[in-house]
C-alpha cells in the first residue's frame, strides 16, 4: 500500500552547543517545556498531519532517544503498515559508514522509503521548537506543481546572514540560494523542513553519493544541484512560532516563551494540536501551605514547598522549605533543597542543589549568562554557581563556580 | 518461566459497593470513580496486581460499565495489553436465566468456564472501592505458607459510617472477622453495627484456582448468590479461612462524604506518600501540558493534576486534569474533577463538582465540611 507522504526526520544532531546538556543524549532527545523533549514537536505535528510513516535518523547517543520512541505508541505511530522507525547506520556488504551529512543519512535509508513507495517525502529536523501543519506545506507544494519545497521564516534583515536564505520571485519560486551570506538578497531564511517529489528525492540523492566531493547536505549540496538544473523549487512561508534551541540562551528563552503564549506564540495549551509525549505517570503536583507560585508551569509529581517564580518545572522536580526558584528550566527528578536560590538557569534532570546553594543570578550589565547543571549533578551545600556557569561535575560543599 | 510473573491471576469486581455512593455513580461504577487527582478507583488495585507480577486479569462488570471500557481501553496503560492473559473485561452473560448479577456467585459463575482453561495456580479477587497500593505477592506467600484454603485481607478500623446507614440488608454488605490466635477465621459478622476498632475486611481474597472452580460450581448448583454471607461465613469449620492483616495506606469509598475526606486526606504529604510512594499507580493517559499558574494567582496546600490552568485563588483543594480556575475566583476545600470550568470570580467552599462542570461567572456555591455539594457530571451553575 503505497503512501502519499512519509516523513524522515534527522535526529542525529550532536547540539554541541548544549554541552553539559547533550553530554549523554541527542538534541532532540533535550526534555522542554515541562514535560516534553524536543522531538515529541516535529512527530507531534506530523500525527496531526496525517502523516503515519517517519524515518528516525539517529546517530549520536541514541540510547535515550531509542528508549524514549519506543514502538511510538505515545504518538500514535505504533501502525501495522507504518508507524515510527528508529534508523541508526548500519552494516552493509560493502561496509559500514556513519551518516557524512544530512544527504546521505537519507541516501543510506533509501530502501525504508522505497518500502512505502511514497509521491512525497518531507524531510524533517528533529532539533526545533514549532508546531507546523506539514499538510497545509503539501497542500502548497501540490499547487506550485512543484519537484522541491522548502518551508521559510521572515527573519528580520539584521539577523539575515546567520542563515541559509532563499531568494524567490513574485510567484515564491527559488531563483537562488545564499548560504549565510554576507549580503542577504532576501529575509526568508529556511527552516530546514522539506518537501521532495519522490523521484526526484531519489534522483538527486544518488547522483550526490557519486560526487566525491560532495560533504552530502541538503544546503550545500543538494539545494545547489537542483538550482543548477533550474528544477521546479517553491519557497513557502511559514510565520507560525519556530524557534531552533541550539544554544543553551535559546534554550532558556524557549522555556520561558511557554510561560506566556498570549504573546510569544508558543501554545502548548491547544487541544486541536497536542503535543504528545511519552507520560512520566507521576501523580498530581502538591503545593503546601507554605508555597508560593507566580506565574509558573509545574508538571504532576512536582512537590513545591518553597517559592517558585516565572520558572517551568519538569515532572517529579522538589522544592524544599525556603528555597527559591525564578526564571529558571528545573528539568524532571531535580531536588532543590531547603533554603537553596536557583535563578536564571537551566538545571537538568535528576540534579540536588544542595541546602543554601546558589546557583545562577538575575542578568546584570556584566553578566546576561544562563547558569546550567548537567544532569545528575550534586551542587553541595552553600555552594555557589555563577551566572555563566556550565557544571558537568558535582560541586562540593562551600565551593564556588564560574 | 524465567521471569518475575506471579503464578496467579487476578478477578476485579468493580461495582461492588455503587450502592453506597448513588450520585458518583450515576453515569458509571464504583470502578471509574475518579480520585486523587487523575485516576479511576480501579487504577489502585488493577496496578496493584500488575506490580505484583500479575499479568491476567479479569473484570467482572455488572452495569454501566461504559466508562470504565473507556478508561481502560485494550489495557494498555497496565502494561496488560498481552497475547496470553492480559486485560479481560467480562460482561454479564445472559444464559439460563442470568440475570444481572446480585452477588458474586454468579460473577464467577459467568467466568467458570474460562477460569477451568486458565492455567495459573492461585486467583486473587479484589473489589474497586478501596484505593490501596497493595502487595499481592506478600499476600501469596502468606498463604501459601499457611496452607490456607482461601485466605482473606482485613484491616483494623471502625466501621465507617458510611456503612451504617439505614439501607436493604443485601445491598452493600460489609463483614467483620472473629480471628484465632493462629490468625485463622473463625466468624464472620455480616453488617455489624459493634462499635469500636474492628477486623473489617477489605474483600480482597486470594485461593487455589482449581478449589475456587470447585467452590463455585457447588455454590452456583445450590443457588447461593452470596460468596462471603452463603460460602464463608458458613463454612468456616470445613474450610481453613486465614486472616492477613493489612496495616498500609487506604482510602475506603462508602459514601458521599468519605469521598470527599479520601480526597482531602491526600493533601497530608504522610498520606499520599502511603499511598503513591511504592510502586506506581497507572492510570489512562491524556497528553494534558503542565499546569499553568497565570499572574495573579494564588495557590496554598493544593494537589493539582496536569493540565489545569489558575488564574483565580484555590486553597485546600483537589485539582484533576483540565481545570480553570478563571481571575478572581475564590476556590476552598473543593474537590474538581476533570476539566470543570470555574470561571471568573466564583466563590467556591466544600464543593465536588464531576467530570465537565461549569460554574459560571460570579456564582456562588457553599457547602459545609460534613455536606460538600455535589454538582453532577456536564452540570452548568
Amino acid at each position: 500500500m503505497a503512501k502519499e507522504m512519509i516523513a524522515m526526520l534527522l535526529a542525529g544532531g550532536q547540539g554541541s552547543r548544549l554541552y553539559a546538556l547533550t553530554k549523554k543524549l541527542a538534541k532532540p532527545a533535550v526534555p522542554f517545556g515541562g514535560k516534553y523533549r524536543i522531538i515529541d514537536f516535529p512527530l507531534s505535528n506530523c500525527i496531526n498531519s496525517g502523516i503515519d510513516t517517519v524515518g528516525i535518523l539517529t546517530q549520536y547517543q541514541p540510547l535515550v532517544l531509542n528508549e524514549y520512541i519506543g514502538n511510538g505508541q505515545p504518538w500514535d505511530l505504533d501502525r501495522l503498515h507504518g508507524g515510527v522507525h528508529v534508523l541508526p547506520p548500519y552494516q552493509q556488504a560493502s561496509g559500514s559508514d556513519w551518516y557524512k551529512g544530512t544527504a546521505n543519512a537519507i541516501y543510506q535509508n533509501l530502501s525504508f522509503i522505497e518500502r512505502y513507495d511514497p509521491q512525497y517525502v518531507i524531510i524533517l529536523s528533529g532539533d526545533q521548537i514549532c508546531k507546523q501543519d506539514y499538510s497545509d506545506f503539501l497542500r502548497f507544494h501540490k499547487e506550485k506543481g512543484a519537484e522541491f519545497s522548502v518551508a521559510v521564516m521572515e527573519v528580520p534583515w539584521e539577523d539575515a546572514s546567520r542563515f541559509g536564505l532563499m531568494v524567490a520571485d513574485e510567484d515564491d519560486r527559488i531563483t537562488e540560494f545564499q548560504e549565510k551570506p554576507k549580503n542577504p538578497k532576501s529575509n526568508l531564511a529556511s527552516m530546514g523542513i522539506y518537501i521532495f517529489n519522490w523521484d526526484i528525492l531519489r534522483k538527486y540523492l544518488e547522483e550526490d553519493k557519486a560526487d566525491p566531493d560532495s560533504e552530502n547536505d541538503f544546503g550545500n549540496n543538494i539545494i545547489p544541484n537542483l538550482l543548477r538544473d533550474k528544477r521546479k523549487m517553491y519557497a513557502y512561508h511559514f510565520d507560525g512560532y519556530w524557534k531552533d534551541v541550539g544554544t543553551i540562551s535559546s534554550l532558556w528563552e524557549a522555556n520561558m516563551e511557554v510561560l506566556d503564549p498570549e504573546h510569544s506564540g508558543i501554545n502548548l495549551f491547544d487541544d486541536d494540536w497536542k503535543i504528545y509525549s511519552r507520560n512520566s505517570g507521576m501523580t498530581g503536583h502538591r503545593i503546601s501551605a507554605e508555597a508560593v507560585v507566580e506565574n509558573s508551569m509545574i508538571t504532576d509529581g512536582c512537590r513545591i514547598k518553597g517559592h517558585v517564580k516565572h520558572s517551568v518545572l519538569f515532572a517529579g522536580v522538589r522544592v524544599e522549605e525556603g528555597a527559591v526558584v525564578e526564571d529558571a528550566v528545573v528539568m524532571g527528578g531535580t531536588v532543590i533543597q531547603a533554603g537553596a536560590v536557583v535563578k536564571h538557569c537551566i538545571v537538568a534532570e535528576k540534579a540536588v542543589i544542595g541546602e543554601k546553594a546558589v546557583v545562577g543570578g538575575m542578568p546584570s550589565e556584566k553578566e546576561k549568562g544562563v547558569a546550567t547543571v548537567g544532569p545528575g549533578i550534586h551542587i553541595g551545600n552553600n555552594a555557589k554557581i555563577g551566572p555563566c556557569a556550565m557544571v558537568e561535575h558535582d560541586v562540593k560543599d562551600g565551593e564556588e563556580q564560574w | 518461566m524465567v521471569n518475575s510473573n506471579a503464578d496467579a491471576l487476578g478477578i476485579i469486581f468493580p461495582n461492588s459497593y455503587d450502592t453506597l455512593v448513588p450520585e458518583l455513580v450515576g453515569k458509571r461504577l464504583m470502578a471509574s470513580i475518579p480520585f486523587a487527582g487523575r485516576y479511576r478507583m480501579v487504577d489502585f488495585i488493577l496496578s496493584s496486581m500488575v506490580n505484583s507480577g500479575i499479568g491476567n486479569i479479569s473484570i467482572a462488570v455488572r452495569q454501566n460499565y461504559l466508562s470504565l471500557m473507556d478508561h481502560l481501553g485494550s489495557g494498555r496503560e497496565w502494561d496488560l495489553t498481552r497475547k496470553n492473559g492480559g486485560l479481560n473485561i467480562v460482561p454479564p452473560f445472559a444464559e439460563n436465566g442470568v440475570k444481572l448479577y446480585t452477588g458474586r456467585v454468579e460473577a464467577i459463575a459467568n467466568l467458570l468456564d474460562y477460569l477451568r482453561r486458565q492455567k495459573e495456580k492461585y486467583v486473587v479477587m479484589s473489589d474497586s472501592n478501596i484505593a490501596v497500593n497493595f502487595d499481592f505477592k506478600a499476600l501469596m506467600d502468606e498463604h501459601a505458607d499457611n496452607h490456607a484454603d482461601i485466605t482473606m485481607v482485613y484491616a483494623e478500623e471502625e466501621i465507617p459510617q458510611g456503612f451504617l446507614k439505614p439501607r436493604i440488608a443485601t445491598d452493600g454488605m460489609y463483614y467483620t472477622l472473629n480471628v484465632d490466635a493462629d490468625g485463622r477465621v473463625r466468624k464472620i459478622h455480616i453488617n455489624s453495627k459493634e462499635p469500636g476498632v474492628q477486623k473489617l475486611a477489605m474483600n480482597i481474597y486470594i485461593m487455589e484456582r482449581e478449589f475456587l472452580v470447585k467452590l463455585f460450581e457447588i455454590a452456583f448448583a445450590r443457588g447461593y448468590s452470596y460468596f462471603e454471607r452463603d460460602i464463608l461465613a458458613q463454612h468456616l469449620d470445613k474450610m481453613h479461612v486465614q486472616a492477613y492483616e493489612f496495616c498500609g495506606y487506604k482510602a475506603r469509598i462508602c459514601d458521599m462524604q468519605s469521598y470527599f475526606r479520601e480526597n482531602m486526606k491526600l493533601l497530608d504529604e504522610k498520606n499520599l506518600d502511603g499511598l503513591f510512594a511504592g510502586d506506581p499507580i497507572y492510570t489512562k493517559i491524556r497528553d494534558d501540558n503542565p499546569t499553568r499558574y497565570i499572574n495573579g494567582s494564588k495557590a496554598s496546600n493544593i494537589m493539582a493534576a496536569d493540565g489545569c490552568v489558575i488564574e483565580g485563588e484555590v486553597e485546600n483543594s483537589i485539582l484533576f486534569r483540565g481545570v480553570r480556575i478563571g481571575k478572581g475566583a475564590v476556590v476552598k476545600n473543593c474537590v474538581l474533577m476533570q476539566d470543570t470550568v470555574v470561571e471568573d470570580g466564583v466563590k467556591a467552599e466544600y464543593v465536588i463538582s464531576d467530570k465537565n462542570v461549569k460554574l459560571t461567572a460570579g456564582k456562588e456555591v457553599r457547602g459545609a465540611e460534613t455536606f460538600p455539594v455535589y454538582i453532577a457530571k456536564h452540570q452548568v451553575v
